[in-house]
C-alpha cells in the first residue's frame, strides 16, 4: 500500500470520526428534553420575561421600580430579568427564542397569538397550575379571556384591552354644523367631505376622516367587522375577509382617498409622532382607545371634544386587541413564573399597566376606577364589549397577519382593485392554511 | 560561495551527529504539523460557513416552521418563491436598487478620492465627514432620513416650498419611496469606497503624472489616462463589496419603509427576515437565501468579467 493510500485512509478516518463526534453532539443536545431536567417547582430563582408592553422610560420605571419591587416582596427568593420589545418586533423575539431554545419563562403576547404558540407546545397549560376558565371568566371580561384559552384551557392570562373605533373632534364638527358623529356611512361621507380643508394650491392641511394614523391591517379589520364581515370562515379553515362585506368595506375606505379626496397619501402614517386629532389635523378618524392618554398630555383642553363613535355599517362593532402573560411550557421554574404572570395581571399591577398605556382592564373590578370612569374612551370601549371582534382565529395566524397590510396598501394606492386585492390575499391565506 | 560552503560543512557535521531519518518520515511529519496547523482555520470555516450554508441548503427543501420538525418537500420552496410576485418585486426592486446604488456611488466616491488625495486644507476632516456615515449605525442614519422625508415637518420638502416645488410623501408613495431609500443607501456607501480608493490612490507612481505633464496633458486627461487604469484593480474590488452589500440591504428598509408601501421597497434580504421572522417559515427563508446566493455569485463574476478582474 502506498505512502499516499495510507495517509488518505487516515485523513478519512480522522474526518469520519469528526463528523460522528459533531453529529452525536448534534443528536445528544436534541435527545435531551429541557423540559424534564432540573424543573423546579418552588417559588424560587431568577425567571426571565419578554413583555411590548412597559415598552419606554415611563414602563420600564414603572415595572422596575414600582411593580416588581411589590413582586419581590411576596417572592423574596424570585428574581425576574426583563427583554423589552414592542409588537411590532416581538415575533422576531419569540422566534429567536424557540429556535435558540431559549423560551422567555414569561411572555406578554397580543390577542391572536396564544392559539399558535399554545398549538405548538411553546406555552405551558396553565390549567394545571390551578387556572380555571370560569376563575378567569368570573373576574374579567369574557371577550379578552377567549383570547387566552386554547382546547377549553387556560394559556393567557389577560391584562389589558385596546380597542379601535371612530373618534370625533366634536369642536371641528360643531363648526362645520354637525352635532353628533355619523351614524351611518352614508353621513360619515358626506361629514367627512364637509370637514376637509386644503389650502389654495390643493396641499391638505386637515383630513375629514383619518385612516392612516392606525396599521393598515387593523384600520381594514374595523371596517371589515362593522360592515359585519370576518377575517375567517366559523371553523377558520378558510378566508372570509374577501366576501361583500369586506370588498364593500375596503372599497368604501378606497373611495374616501381617491373620490372624497378626504386624506393623501402620506398625510399622516402608523408611527406619526402626534396623533392628527390632538393637532386638529384629523376631524374624525379611526383611532385607538389611547389617543385619550395622548391627549391628556399633549393637548387636555379639547379631552371634552373628542367623541368616539361606531364606525357605521351593516353590524356596527369594534376591533378590540389585548394583552395576555403566558408562560413557557420549557420554563425551569413553570411556578414563579406563572406566579409572576398572575401577579402583573391582578388589580394593583395592571390597573398601573394600564394607566401607562391608556387601555382597557381586562379584570372587572377595574371598570370602576378612577382611571376607567375618568377616561371617556376607556368607558366608550367597556360600553361596547358586546359588539366587540377581535383578530386571529386559525393557529397560523401569526404566518398570516404580515402580508394583510401590503394588500390593503396595493388597494389604497390603487395598483390593484379592492375585490381583486382582497382575493389575492385571500389565496396567499388558503395556501397558508393548507400547508 | 564562502557562505554556501560554510553551511555544506554544518549540514555534513551535524549528520555525522545523529542518525539519519529517512525522507519520507521526515515528509510525513511535516505533513502532520500542516495539518494541525491549518486545523483551527479548517474548524472554524467548516463550524461557522460550511455547515451553516449546508444546513441552509437542506432546509431551503423542507417545510420548516420552527415548532415541527422540519419536512422534506423537494423543490416546492422554489416553484413557489419564482410563482410569488411579491418575491419577483422583492428580485426586481433589489436590482434596481443595486443599478442605482452602485455605480453611482463608485463614481462619486473616486472623484472625491482624487480630490481628498490632493494637498488640500482640511483634508483629514473631510475625509472624515465623508466617511463618517459609514462608521454610524445605519439604524440612526434611518432616523435621521425619516426626518428629512417627512412630508409636514422634513427638511426635505422644507426645502423644495422655498424654491416653490411641492412636497411629496416621499417613503409613501410609491413612486417616490425607491428612489428615497436608494439616495439613502448611495449616501451611506460613499465612504468606504472613497476610503479604499484614497488607499489605492496612494499607490500610484507620481512619476506617471509628471510624465504626462511633461507631454502636456490636461487634468482630465490624466484623470481618465492614467488614474482611472490605476485604479482597476481597487474598482473591481469595490464593486464586488459593493455588489454584495447592496444586495444585502437590509437595516434602512427594515427602519425607513417595513419594505412598502404594498411592497415597493421589499428587497430579497428583507423578504428572508419577513419569510423567517414573521412567518415562521424558515424552509423558504432558506430557499431565498439560497437564490439570493446564486444570484450574487452570478453578479459576482459578471463584475469579474467587466472589469477583467484583478489579475492584470
Amino acid at each position: 500500500m502506498s505512502i499516499r493510500k495510507a495517509r488518505t485512509r487516515r485523513l478519512a478516518r480522522g474526518a469520519s470520526f469528526g463528523l460522528a463526534a459533531v453529529m452525536a453532539l448534534g443528536l445528544v443536545s436534541c435527545a435531551s428534553d429541557p423540559g424534564d431536567a432540573g424543573v423546579s417547582s418552588e417559588l424560587s430563582g431568577e425567571i426571565t420575561m419578554l413583555t411590548p408592553i412597559y415598552e419606554g422610560s415611563a414602563g420600564q420605571q414603572l415595572l422596575e421600580e414600582e411593580l416588581l419591587p411589590q413582586f419581590y416582596a411576596q417572592y423574596p427568593d424570585i428574581t425576574v430579568s426583563v427583554d423589552y420589545t414592542n409588537f411590532a418586533r416581538l415575533n422576531e423575539k419569540l422566534t429567536t427564542g424557540v429556535v435558540s431554545g431559549l423560551v422567555p419563562d414569561v411572555m406578554m403576547m397580543g390577542v391572536g397569538w396564544v392559539e399558535a404558540f399554545a398549538e405548538r407546545g411553546v406555552l405551558a397549560n396553565l390549567t394545571d397550575g390551578g387556572l380555571s376558565v370560569q376563575s378567569l371568566e368570573d373576574t374579567m371580561t369574557p371577550q379578552i379571556v377567549d383570547a387566552g384559552i386554547w382546547d377549553d384551557d387556560v394559556y393567557g392570562i389577560p391584562i389589558m384591552l385596546d380597542a379601535r373605533f371612530g373618534v370625533a373632534r366634536m369642536d371641528l364638527l360643531r363648526e362645520a354644523g354637525y352635532n353628533a358623529p355619523p351614524q351611518t356611512w352614508d353621513e360619515l361621507v358626506e361629514m367627512a367631505e364637509a370637514l376637509t380643508v386644503r389650502g389654495t394650491d390643493g396641499s391638505l392641511k386637515r383630513t375629514g376622516f383619518d385612516m392612516l394614523t392606525i396599521e393598515p391591517r387593523q384600520m381594514f379589520e374595523t371596517a371589515l367587522f362593522s360592515a359585519g364581515g370576518d377575517l375567517f370562515t366559523e371553523d377558520n379553515t378558510a378566508p372570509a375577509f374577501n366576501s361583500k362585506a369586506g370588498v364593500t368595506a375596503l372599497t368604501q375606505i378606497v373611495d374616501l382617498f381617491h373620490t372624497s379626496d378626504v386624506e393623501d397619501i402620506g398625510f399622516s402614517a402608523p408611527n406619526a409622532t402626534v396623533n392628527p386629532l390632538i393637532n386638529g389635523r384629523a376631524a374624525m378618524a379611526i383611532a385607538h382607545n389611547n389617543v385619550w392618554t395622548q391627549t391628556e398630555l399633549a393637548n387636555p383642553d379639547i379631552l371634552p371634544d373628542l367623541e368616539p363613535f361606531l364606525i357605521p355599517g351593516d353590524d356596527p362593532s369594534m376591533f378590540v386587541g389585548g394583552t395576555i402573560a403566558t408562560v413557557s411550557a420549557s420554563s425551569k421554574r413553570p411556578a414563579a413564573a406563572q406566579a409572576l404572570a398572575e401577579f402583573l395581571a391582578s388589580p394593583g399591577p395592571a390597573l398601573a399597566a394600564n394607566q401607562q398605556r391608556g387601555n382597557v382592564p381586562a379584570l372587572t373590578e377595574l371598570l370602576d376606577s378612577d382611571y376607567a370612569q375618568d377616561n371617556r374612551l376607556v368607558q366608550f370601549a367597556m360600553e361596547n364589549l358586546e359588539v366587540a371582534k377581535r383578530e386571529g382565529g386559525p393557529g397560523k395566524w401569526l404566518g398570516l397577519r404580515g402580508e394583510v397590510a401590503p394588500a390593503i396598501q396595493e388597494a389604497i394606492l390603487q395598483n390593484k382593485t379592492p375585490k381583486v386585492a382582497l382575493n389575492d390575499l385571500a389565496e396567499v391565506f388558503q395556501k397558508k392554511l393548507d400547508r | 560561495m564562502t557562505q554556501l560552503d560554510n553551511r555544506a560543512t554544518e549540514v555534513v557535521a551535524v549528520a555525522g551527529r545523529q542518525p539519519r531519518k529517512p525522507p519520507v518520515r521526515r515528509g510525513r511529519n511535516k505533513g502532520r504539523m500542516g495539518l494541525i496547523m491549518v486545523a483551527p482555520a479548517v474548524l472554524h470555516i467548516g463550524l461557522w460557513t460550511a455547515i451553516p450554508v449546508l444546513a441552509t441548503l437542506a432546509l431551503s427543501f423542507t417545510d420548516y416552521d420552527i415548532f415541527d420538525l422540519p419536512a422534506w418537500i423537494g423543490i416546492e420552496n422554489y416553484v413557489e418563491i419564482f410563482s410569488d410576485p411579491v418575491f419577483r418585486q422583492a428580485t426586481w426592486n433589489t436590482l434596481v436598487y443595486t443599478f442605482w446604488t452602485v455605480p453611482a456611488s463608485m463614481a462619486i466616491a473616486m472623484i472625491i478620492a482624487v480630490a481628498l488625495n490632493q494637498n488640500l486644507k482640511l483634508r483629514t476632516w473631510f475625509r472624515t465627514a465623508f466617511f463618517l456615515p459609514q462608521v454610524t449605525a445605519t439604524v440612526a442614519i434611518a432616523m435621521v432620513w425619516l426626518w428629512i422625508y417627512n412630508p409636514q415637518q422634513g427638511l426635505l420638502n422644507a426645502a423644495l416650498s422655498i424654491v416653490g416645488i411641492p412636497g411629496q410623501a416621499w417613503l409613501a408613495d410609491p413612486a417616490w419611496s425607491l428612489p428615497a431609500v436608494i439616495l439613502v443607501g448611495a449616501w451611506q456607501g460613499i465612504g468606504i469606497k472613497m476610503l479604499i480608493y484614497i488607499a489605492a490612490l496612494q499607490n500610484v507612481d507620481e512619476s506617471l503624472y509628471e510624465a504626462a505633464s511633461v507631454d502636456g496633458a490636461s487634468t482630465i486627461r490624466k484623470f481618465f489616462a492614467i488614474t482611472v487604469p490605476m485604479l482597476k484593480p481597487a474598482t473591481f474590488f469595490v464593486l464586488i463589496i459593493s455588489i454584495i452589500g447592496a444586495f444585502q440591504v437590509f437595516d434602512q428598509i427594515y427602519v425607513l419603509t417595513d419594505g412598502g408601501p404594498a411592497n415597493a421597497t421589499t428587497m430579497m434580504t428583507y423578504e428572508v427576515y419577513r419569510s423567517a421572522f414573521q412567518n415562521f417559515e424558515m424552509g423558504m427563508a432558506s430557499a431565498q437565501s439560497v437564490v439570493l446566493f446564486v444570484l450574487l455569485l452570478a453578479m459576482t463574476l459578471i463584475g469579474r468579467r467587466v472589469t477583467k478582474g484583478d489579475d492584470e
